[in-house]
C-alpha cells in the first residue's frame, strides 16, 4: 500500500511542474509593468529601473523561470509590491482562516447532505425524497456569493446575530466568524453530498449482496449502513473530494462577502493590484491545495477498497 | 456537479435519432415534464428580455444622476435606483445580455474546441493522446471557477476576456469526454469495416464518429450552460469579469453588497434572476441527458 | 402422514401496476418433507426463482404483490408471520444461496466476517467462538487452509470457491431448509459437480432439507428426490425423480427430457420445442403450454387442467395424456 501512495505522489509531480509552468507563463504575459505598478505614477525612469533590476525582469526568461522554480521550492516568495511585507507572512496570517472556513464548511456539508441522501434513499419517490431532490435543485441554482449576501445582511446587519467581518481572535470567537460564511458555503455541498448519497445508496441497495444480508436474517438498520452505505463510502469519496475543490473555489467569493481574511481574499486584492509577487503566491498555493487534495483522495480509495489495496 | 462527474465518466451512448424523430425528441425535452415547459419558459423569456433589452429597459443603464440616489421603487423607476442614481431595473435588463452571451457562447466555443481536441487524442491514440490526456487530466483536477479565477488573474476582466475564461474552463470536459466516445466508438465494427474497406480519414470523423458522440457533448453542453452562467457572475462578482460600469449580474450584486443599506432591490433582484434562469438552463440539461442518455438517470 | 417443513399452497404472486398487474407465481402448490431434497425445474420466467425468494419473503413489496396463498414452515403461516419472527426465521431456519456468488458477496468484508454475521444474527457466541465456528463451516465446505483465508475478501477466490463460501455462510446456523437457486449455473462443469456433491454430503451431515431450483435436468436428477416442473408461474407436474424420467406425464415435461441430447442418439438435429417461453402476463384461462404443445385439443385452451394422479406421488396437469389416468388429485402429495 504504501508503494501505491509513492506512486500517487510521484505522479503528481508532472501536475505541480506543469502547472508552475503555466503560472509562470501566464504572468509574464500580463499587460503593465510591476515595476510602474509599484512605484506609481510619480517614479523616475531610474526608480523603475532600479526596481526592475532588483525584481529580476532583465534577466534571461530561462533564468527567470529557475529563479520562480527555486523560490516555491524554498517557500520564498519576496515581498509584496504594495507594503513590502514579506509574502510568507501575508500566506501565514491569511491561510489559517480559509483552512478553517474549508473545514468547517465540509463538516456542516457532510453531516447535513449525507443523513439528508439517506433518508431520501430509504424513503424513494416519497415526501422526503421529493423534498430533498427541490432542496437540492436550489442549492444547485443559488450563487454562493447571493447566499452569503443575503445571509450577511439579514443576520449580521439587520439582526446583529453575527459579526459583520473578520476572521475573529482565538477559538470560539473564530468559529463566531466563521460559521455563517461556513453555512453559505455548506449549502451547496450539502445538496450535492445530499444527490450523491442519495444516487449512491440506491444503487448498492440493488445489488446482490444486500438481498443476501437480507436473506441472512439482518435487520434493515444493519443491511442499510453495514452493506448499503459501507459500500457507497467508495463513490462518496471522489464526490467528497470534488465539494471540498469546489469549497475552496467558493471560499474565494464568500470570504469577499463577509470580508473576510483568506487565501481568496488574498489573491482577488492582489489581482487587482497587480501586486506580482501575492498573486504568484497565491496561485501556487491554490494549486497545491489541488493537487494535495486530489492525492489524498486517491489515498483513501486505496484505503476503502480492498479490491484495490489486495491484489491476487 | 454531481452532473459533471457522472456525465465526465459517461461512456458510449446509442446512435442519434433518424431524422424525423429529432424533432419529436425535441418537443419531448422541452414539453415532457411540467417542470421543463415552464424551464423552457423561462429561458425564452430570459432570451427575448437580453435581445430586446434596449426596446425593452426604460432608462439607460449607464445613466448616473446624482440627484436620484438611492430612491425607493416608484413608477418612474420600477426597482428604484441605486448609489449612483441608476435604474436599477435597466442594469437588470441589460445584465441579461451578459449572463446569456457568455452561457451560451462560451460553452459552445468550448465544445467544439474541446470535443475537436477530445476526437483527435481518442482516435489517433499515441503521443497525441498521451500529452493530451495528461493536459485534460491536470485541468480537470482544478475546479472551474479556480481555473477561472487563475486565468483571469491573468488576463484581467473584460468582455472577451471574460468569453476566454469561461471557454477555456470548460474545454477540459469537453475534450474528456468527447475522447472517451471517441474511444468507444472507434472500436465498433462499422468503423473498422469503414477504415478496412480505405475511407479517408476525414471522413470517417465526420460521418461515423462526430454523430454519435454528438448525444453525450450535447448533454454536456446544455448542463453547462448553467454553469457557465454561474461562472460569469460569480466572476463578475469578484471583479474580474465583465468590468463596470457594465452592468451583469454578478457586478450588480457586488455594487448592491457596498450599498445595501441604501436600497437592497439591486442584490435581490440580480441574485433571483440567476438563480432561475440557472435553475430553468438545470432542468432543461436533466431532460435532454434523460433522453439522450437514459443509463445515466436513474 | 407427518407434517411436511415447508408447505406452499396456492401461491399467486403479482408484479407491476395493481390495474394491469403481471401474474409470475399462478397458484402454485407443493412441499417439502423434513430433511428431504426436493428440485423446482423450469426454464427462465417460469417463475421459480421468485417462488423461493417468496419463501423468505424477500420480494421487494413496491413491485411484487403476494396475492394468495400460504407458506407454511414447520405448521407457521410465514406471509403472516411478524416481520421480526421472520428475520430470525432467516439465515437461522431457512437459509438462501444464490446464483452469483461474487456480486452476492459484499466486496468489502472479508469472508470471514461475512460469515460471522450469519453466526451473529442468530447465536450468543462470544468473538473468539464466532471465528472458531467458521474455521470449522470452512473445513465443512472443503476451504483449504481455512485460518489463513479468514482475511481474504470475495474477488480474491475463484467461483467456485465463492460459491463454498455461500454454502458455509448458509449452513452456520444449522438451519432446517436450504434453498439453493441456481447454484452451479455460473461455475464451470467440473466445479458444478464438486458443489452438487459438497450440497449432497452437507445434507446427509446435517439432515439439512434442500429446495433446489434450476433450469438443469441432470443437476436435479443428481441431488434431488421429488421434482416439481413449473411453466409460465403454474406448476404442469410433480413427482419423485425416477417416475418422472420414466414416465414424463406433461408433453411440457416429455419435451424437456426429450431435448437433452443423449450419447448414442441417431438423431440428425436436436430436439426443440417449438416457439419461447412467454412472458408474465394476465392471468389466463387455460393451460400456458398451449401455444407449444404438440398435443393440444381444444379444452386446453378454454380450461386449466387440474392434477391428474399418474402414479402414487406423480401428478400431472394435462387433458390429453390424463386419458389414462384414474381420478384427479388435489392439494399436493406429501
Amino acid at each position: 500500500m504504501l508503494r501505491l501512495i509513492a506512486n500517487r505522489l510521484i505522479d503528481a509531480i508532472p501536475t505541480i511542474f506543469l502547472v508552475l509552468i503555466l503560472v509562470f507563463v501566464s504572468l509574464r504575459i500580463l499587460p503593465g509593468d510591476p515595476a510602474q505598478v509599484a512605484l506609481g505614477d510619480q517614479a523616475t525612469p531610474e526608480q523603475l529601473a532600479v526596481l526592475r533590476e532588483q525584481l529580476g525582469l532583465n534577466a534571461p526568461l530561462w533564468q527567470q523561470f529557475f529563479t520562480f522554480v527555486w523560490s516555491v521550492v524554498t517557500l520564498n516568495f519576496g515581498n509584496s509590491l504594495i507594503n513590502g511585507t514579506p509574502v510568507n507572512d501575508l500566506l501565514a496570517q491569511n491561510l489559517p482562516y480559509t483552512i478553517e472556513l474549508t473545514l468547517v464548511a465540509t463538516l456542516i456539508g457532510l453531516v447535513v447532505g449525507v443523513p439528508m441522501g439517506v433518508f431520501a434513499a430509504v424513503n424513494r419517490n416519497r415526501a422526503p425524497d421529493n423534498a430533498a431532490r427541490l432542496y437540492s435543485l436550489i442549492g444547485y441554482a443559488v450563487p454562493d456569493f447571493y447566499l452569503g449576501a443575503l445571509l450577511l445582511i439579514v443576520f449580521s446587519l439587520n439582526l446583529g446575530w453575527f459579526p459583520i467581518n473578520g476572521g475573529g481572535d482565538g477559538f470560539v470567537d473564530g468559529l463566531y466568524h466563521v460559521l455563517l460564511p461556513a453555512i453559505t458555503l455548506a449549502a451547496l455541498k450539502s445538496a450535492f453530498m445530499g444527490r450523491l448519497t442519495r444516487t449512491a445508496l440506491l444503487e448498492t441497495l440493488g445489488k446482490d449482496y444486500v438481498r443476501t444480508a437480507r436473506a441472512k436474517g439482518a435487520s434493515e438498520a444493519r443491511v442499510l449502513y453495514r452493506h448499503g452505505l459501507r459500500n457507497a463510502l467508495l463513490p462518496l469519496t471522489t464526490g467528497l473530494g470534488l465539494s471540498i475543490l469546489a469549497t475552496l473555489s467558493g471560499a474565494v467569493a464568500v470570504e469577499l462577502v463577509f470580508n473576510r481574511p483568506g487565501i481568496g481574499s488574498l489573491l482577488i486584492n492582489a489581482i487587482q493590484q497587480r501586486d506580482y509577487p501575492v498573486i504568484q503566491a497565491g496561485v501556487v498555493v491554490f494549486a497545491f491545495f489541488v493537487v494535495a487534495i486530489n492525492l489524498l483522495i486517491d489515498v483513501a480509495y486505496v484505503i476503502i477498497d480492498p479490491r484495490i489495496r489486495v491484489k491476487q | 456537479m454531481t452532473d459533471m462527474v457522472e456525465t465526465a465518466i459517461a461512456g458510449p451512448t446509442e446512435l442519434p435519432p433518424a431524422e424525423g424523430s429529432r424533432w419529436s425528441a425535441l418537443a419531448r425535452i422541452l414539453f415532457g415534464r411540467p417542470a421543463t415547459i415552464v424551464a423552457t419558459l423561462i429561458v425564452v423569456v430570459f432570451l427575448l428580455v437580453a435581445i430586446f433589452a434596449p426596446l425593452i429597459a426604460p432608462h439607460d443603464p449607464l445613466a448616473q444622476s446624482a440627484l436620484k440616489i438611492n430612491q425607493d421603487p416608484s413608477p418612474d423607476n420600477w426597482l428604484g435606483t441605486d448609489q449612483f442614481g441608476r435604474d436599477v431595473l435597466s442594469r437588470l435588463i441589460y445584465g441579461s445580455r451578459n449572463s446569456m452571451i457568455f452561457g451560451l457562447v462560451s460553452p459552445t466555443l468550448a465544445a467544439l474546441i474541446g470535443t475537436a481536441l477530445g476526437v483527435v487524442a481518442g482516435y489517433f491514440g499515441g503521443w497525441i493522446d498521451r500529452i493530451l490526456s495528461r493536459i485534460i487530466d491536470m485541468l480537470l483536477a482544478f475546479p472551474e471557477l479556480l481555473l477561472a479565477i487563475l486565468i483571469a488573474a491573468v488576463l484581467g476582466g473584460g468582455f472577451w476576456n471574460v468569453v476566454a475564461v469561461i471557454t477555456v474552463a470548460f474545454i477540459p470536459g469537453f475534450a474528456r469526454v468527447a475522447r472517451a466516445s471517441t474511444l468507444a466508438v472507434k472500436q465498433e465494427p462499422y468503423v473498422e469495416a469503414a477504415i478496412a474497406v480505405g475511407v479517408r480519414t476525414p471522413v470517417i470523423l465526420l460521418r461515423h464518429v462526430i454523430p454519435n458522440i454528438a448525444s453525450s457533448v450535447l448533454v454536456l453542453l446544455t448542463l453547462w450552460t448553467a454553469s457557465a452562467i454561474r461562472l460569469e457572475a460569480s466572476l463578475s462578482f469578484l471583479g474580474i469579469g465583465t468590468q463596470p460600469p457594465n452592468p451583469s449580474w454578478g457586478n450588480i450584486i457586488r455594487d448592491g453588497l457596498n450599498n445595501h443599506f441604501g436600497s437592497p432591490w439591486p442584490i435581490v433582484g440580480a441574485g433571483i434572476a440567476i438563480t432561475i434562469v440557472v435553475l430553468a438552463f438545470n432542468l432543461i440539461g436533466d431532460a435532454v441527458r434523460d433522453e439522450l442518455d437514459p443509463e445515466l438517470s436513474q | 402422514m407427518t407434517t411436511p417443513l415447508l408447505k406452499v399452497e396456492n401461491l399467486s404472486i403479482e408484479f407491476g401496476p395493481k390495474l394491469r398487474p403481471l401474474r409470475a407465481v399462478d397458484g402454485v402448490s407443493f412441499s417439502i418433507p423434513a430433511g428431504g431434497t426436493v428440485g423446482l425445474v423450469g426454464e427462465s420466467g417460469s417463475g421459480k426463482s421468485i417462488t423461493s425468494l417468496a419463501v423468505l419473503r424477500l420480494i421487494p413489496e413496491p413491485p411484487g404483490r403476494i396475492v394468495s396463498g400460504r407458506i407454511e414452515f414447520e405448521g407457521k403461516n410465514l406471509l403472516e408471520v411478524p416481520k421480526k419472527q421472520m428475520r430470525e426465521i432467516r439465515g437461522r431456519d431457512v437459509a438462501m444461496i444464490f446464483q452469483e456468488p461474487m456480486s452476492s458477496l459484499n466486496p468489502v468484508m472479508t469472508i470471514g466476517d461475512q460469515i460471522a454475521e450469519a453466526i451473529k444474527l442468530h447465536e450468543p457466541l462470544t468473538s473468539g467462538g464466532r471465528r472458531a465456528r467458521v474455521i470449522e463451516l470452512l473445513q465443512l465446505v472443503g476451504m483449504p487452509d481455512p485460518a489463513q483465508r479468514y482475511g481474504a475478501y470475495p474477488h480474491q477466490f475463484s467461483g467456485g470457491m465463492r460459491q463454498r463460501v455461500m454454502i458455509a455462510m448458509a449452513v452456520a446456523c444449522n438451519p432446517k431448509l436450504l434453498i439453493a437457486d441456481e447454484p452451479t449455473t455460473a461455475l464451470d462443469v467440473t466445479i458444478q459437480a464438486q458443489v452438487l456433491e459438497l450440497m449432497k454430503s452437507i445434507r446427509q451431515r446435517l439432515g439439512t432439507a434442500i429446495l433446489l431450483i434450476s433450469h438443469d435436468l441432470g443437476i436435479i436428477a443428481e441431488v434431488c428426490e421429488r421434482v416439481i416442473v413449473m411453466y409460465a408461474g403454474k406448476v404442469l407436474e410433480e413427482g419423485d425423480v425416477r417416475s418422472i424420467f420414466r414416465n414424463p406425464s406433461h408433453p411440457y415435461t416429455q419435451g424437456l427430457l426429450n431435448s437433452i441430447p443423449r450419447l448414442g442418439d441417431d438423431r440428425q438435429r436436436l430436439y426443440q420445442i417449438a416457439g419461447s417461453v412467454p412472458a408474465p402476463g394476465a392471468l389466463r384461462q387455460g393451460c400456458p403450454f398451449l401455444a407449444r404443445c404438440p398435443k393440444r385439443i381444444d379444452r386446453c385452451g378454454a380450461e386449466m387442467p387440474p392434477m391428474f394422479s399418474f402414479g402414487p406421488s406423480h401428478n400431472a396437469a394435462c387433458w390429453v395424456t390424463a386419458d389414462v389416468a384414474s381420478a384427479p388429485v388435489a392439494g399436493v402429495a406429501a
